[in-house]
């Protein structure tokens, strides 16, 4: 089934509220679904270890996608779609996904569970507010990092010449340029001009105006689209895919299901995510990232969305060759013990459940620039230490990495951590000694807790 | 064996009578009332808009006091509600089921306080929506969902609401709180444009205006001159109930 096609059903479904679609068919679908396929949560579990209940919870969320559709939220029309219809986009989903050139060039690929091949790294400042005057060397700083296979979300430029910037305006086709050209210039800076740049400028549709083959951004640097939480597309979406399709771009397809919204606890919104894995697929998704949200906690880290990010990657690292990434976004912030402890957290359940990672990044930043290239180093770090364990050990470190935050998920209790100008020297652009220091304690105490680093 | 009765204590006799006849009367009515009460707070245990109004129309014809009604029958069930919302015991889609049961009984119940003269007072009326240009609608509706709950007159405005559009709401429904929602660092813009043109129509002092979203700080709260923020849809509840000096009219 073709992308017109998709569209077309946008245009000619039946026609419906949104309260409806989610309330009647999402949520009361989800609901008979956990019965029926028996997907539960014990309520302590941290990493899931039952292959059955994720091969349960892919069926469930098949069934999920066939009875519900995806609603296109502008025409208020259902796409609907027969099982023959999910199950065509599914045997044709890319396993690899080739982005980026020259010698910088390289591949993002289905991962299985407990795979023992190292994780695809999509890092940088992950769309945290980015002032104009360190915008290059903050992506500078990320892109230097080798670990880092493609730059992430070069940042959101929501002020120029201190002027805010409306989504629609023309000074937002502007910054969109900036924004393609500096993010060009940064990794050309690192010595990686060919690395791809996964973008997603977030200003409606002059977002694509960051596209430019000498400049800007190019067709091998992929594009992040993000469905609306509970499988709703709208039209800014479709617009900017049908653009990036017929350009040639590879399409990086994000989704954030609610944990506590339309689809209940973590095993009812477990099953409206493999639901959405799939309809990014058949919306022409290549790299799909689940980036699940907590009604509560509003990050990603607690213990609802490890058991979530858990069940649902194995899910699809079981059932399908789907290229999938997880999002890791925590309660502390860079500069803090924290974040590292959050980060590594997710991280170790996310790969060895069969997934490729995404982040980190605070959950609720705090003014410009707070992140942290050197913790994006620690974060690849432990990713790729990952591969290959058995669920079982990481599920032992994950829990005593998530006794020592727990207590300290709210988010305005969680440590304030410090800007990327603070923590790095500009002018050599090298952490600061303190923050080095930082680096090397946390490392040896994840070393200590048995990640082999 | 004869039993002699005299005037006095057959007067004696029939006004026990009556006490006990008016006694049972009264117990009876106790009863009906007491399940008219429980229909009510079962029909929100069960999520249930057409109980909810049904029992709400046996309260009505009752002829009980409905004032009373409002607080035996639907407040406890719907504060469980938000309370158990909160430990997560329950999620969105039955906040919502329960806020709209209550929703369609109260309105039943209002009809026919208004209509013999009285007035429920709801703690205060809120207009809601998310800003122009965004499109995300489950945050701004967790925080409608709980106001309702907690006792609050909501109209949601739904998704990418015009700042005039707003402001011509609250002017209709004669809001005391306009809240706005934004998720994205750029539509937080519009948040300002909401305040901006309260002020331009001289409106700013009619209406406490409330902003929240992911993007959304104390500090842009402070620098648009907005009355409050709130990180949460229990703080927004929180912040309104303490706050009700600066939005009741």
């Amino acid at each position: 089934m073709n992308f017109k096609e998709i569209a077309k059903r946008g245009e000619t479904g039946p026609l419906t509220e949104a309260k409806d679609f989610l309330m009647k068919r999402v949520s009361a679908n989800v609901l008979e679904l956990e019965k029926k396929y028996q997907v539960t949560w014990d309520g302590k579990t941290l990493i899931n270890l039952d292959d059955e209940m994720s091969d349960r919870c892919w069926q469930a969320g098949r069934e999920l996608l066939l009875s519900s559709g995806i609603f296109s939220m502008n025409s208020k029309r259902i796409i609907e779609l027969s099982a023959e219809e999910i199950d065509e986009a599914l045997r044709f989903a890319p396993a690899e996904l080739p982005m980026g050139q020259g010698k910088d060039a390289v591949r993002a690929y289905h991962r299985q569970v407990e795979d023992a091949r190292g994780p695809f790294i999509f890092s940088g400042p992950f769309n945290a507010d980015t002032s104009e005057e360190h915008f290059v060397r903050l992506n500078e700083a990320f892109a230097q990092e080798r670990l880092i296979d493609s730059l992430l979300f070069p940042g959101y430029l929501k002020m120029l010449d201190g002027q805010m910037i409306r989504p629609t305006s023309a000074l937002a086709s502007r910054a969109a340029m900036l924004y393609g050209q500096w993010s060009r210039e940064a990794v050309r800076r690192a010595g990686r001009p060919g690395m791809p740049i996964t973008a997603h400028a977030v200003m409606a549709l002059n977002e694509i105006a960051c596209t430019n083959e000498q400049w800007g951004l190019r067709s091998t640097d992929p594009r992040a689209m993000v469905l609306i939480s509970e499988l709703q597309v709208d039209d800014v979406t479709m617009t900017r895919l049908a653009y990036y399709l017929a350009y040639g771009c590879p399409i990086y397809m994000a989704f954030t299901p609610l944990v506590g919204g339309y689809g209940g606890g973590p095993a009812g919104t477990a099953i409206v995510a493999v639901a959405s894995f799939i309809a990014a697929v058949l919306l022409g998704g290549e790299v799909v990232h689940v980036g699940p949200q907590h009604i509560k906690f509003k990050q990603q880290t607690n213990h609802h969305s490890l058991f979530l990010a858990s069940l649902v990657n194995q899910a699809v690292a079981r059932n399908s060759s789907i290229i999938a990434t997880t999002s890791h976004t925590t309660s502390g912030r860079p500069g803090s013990e924290q974040y590292a402890r959050e980060f590594s957290a997710l991280a170790l359940t996310a790969v060895t459940s069969g997934s490729n990672v995404t982040g980190p990044r605070p959950a609720e930043p705090l003014g410009f620039n707070n992140v942290s290239p050197l913790m994006a180093r620690l974060f690849a770090e432990v990713a790729h230490a990952a591969a290959g364990m058995k669920r079982e050990q990481a599920a032992e470190i994950v829990s005593r990495l998530y006794q020592t935050y727990k207590d300290k998920l709210d988010l305005e209790q969680a440590p304030k951590g410090q800007a990327f100008e603070e923590l790095y020297d500009l002018q050599t652009l090298r952490p600061t000694s303190e923050h080095q220091a930082l680096y090397d304690r946390l490392k040896e105490e994840l070393i200590g807790m048995g990640v082999p680093l | 064996m004869s039993v002699e009765t005299s005037d006095e204590d057959l007067t004696l006799h029939e006004s026990e009578d009556a006490t006990r006849k008016e006694e049972v009367r009264l117990r009876e009515g106790e009863r009906e009332k007491e399940a008219i009460f429980a229909a009510m707070r079962e029909a929100i245990e069960n999520y249930d808009s057409d109980a909810a109004a049904g029992a709400a129309k046996q309260a009505v014809d009752s002829g009980i006091d409905l004032l009373e009604a409002v607080e035996k029958g639907f407040a406890g069930p719907i504060r469980q509600l938000g309370e158990a919302f909160d430990r997560m015991e329950i999620f969105l889609p039955q906040l919502m089921l329960g806020s709209d049961a209550m929703k369609a009984g109260m309105d039943v119940l209002e009809e026919a306080i208004n209509a013999g003269g009285g007035r429920i007072q709801s703690k205060g009326t809120v207009v809601i929506g998310t800003v122009e240009g965004d499109i995300h609608d489950i945050g701004k509706t967790v925080v409608a969902a709980l106001l309702q709950a907690n006792g609050y007159a909501v109209h949601d405005l739904g998704v990418e609401v015009p700042a005039s559009r707003f402001i011509e709401a609250a002017e209709s429904r004669k809001a005391d709180i306009i809240a706005m929602s934004a998720l994205l660092s750029t539509t937080m813009l519009y948040q300002r444009d909401v305040i901006e043109l309260l002020g331009n129509k001289a409106l700013r002092d009619r209406y406490y205006t409330l902003v929240g979203g992911a993007p959304v700080t104390q500090a842009w709260a402070d620098e648009i001159g907005a009355g409050g923020y709130a990180r949460g849809a229990y703080e927004a509840v929180q912040l309104l109930d303490g706050k009700k000096e600066s939005w009741s009219k």
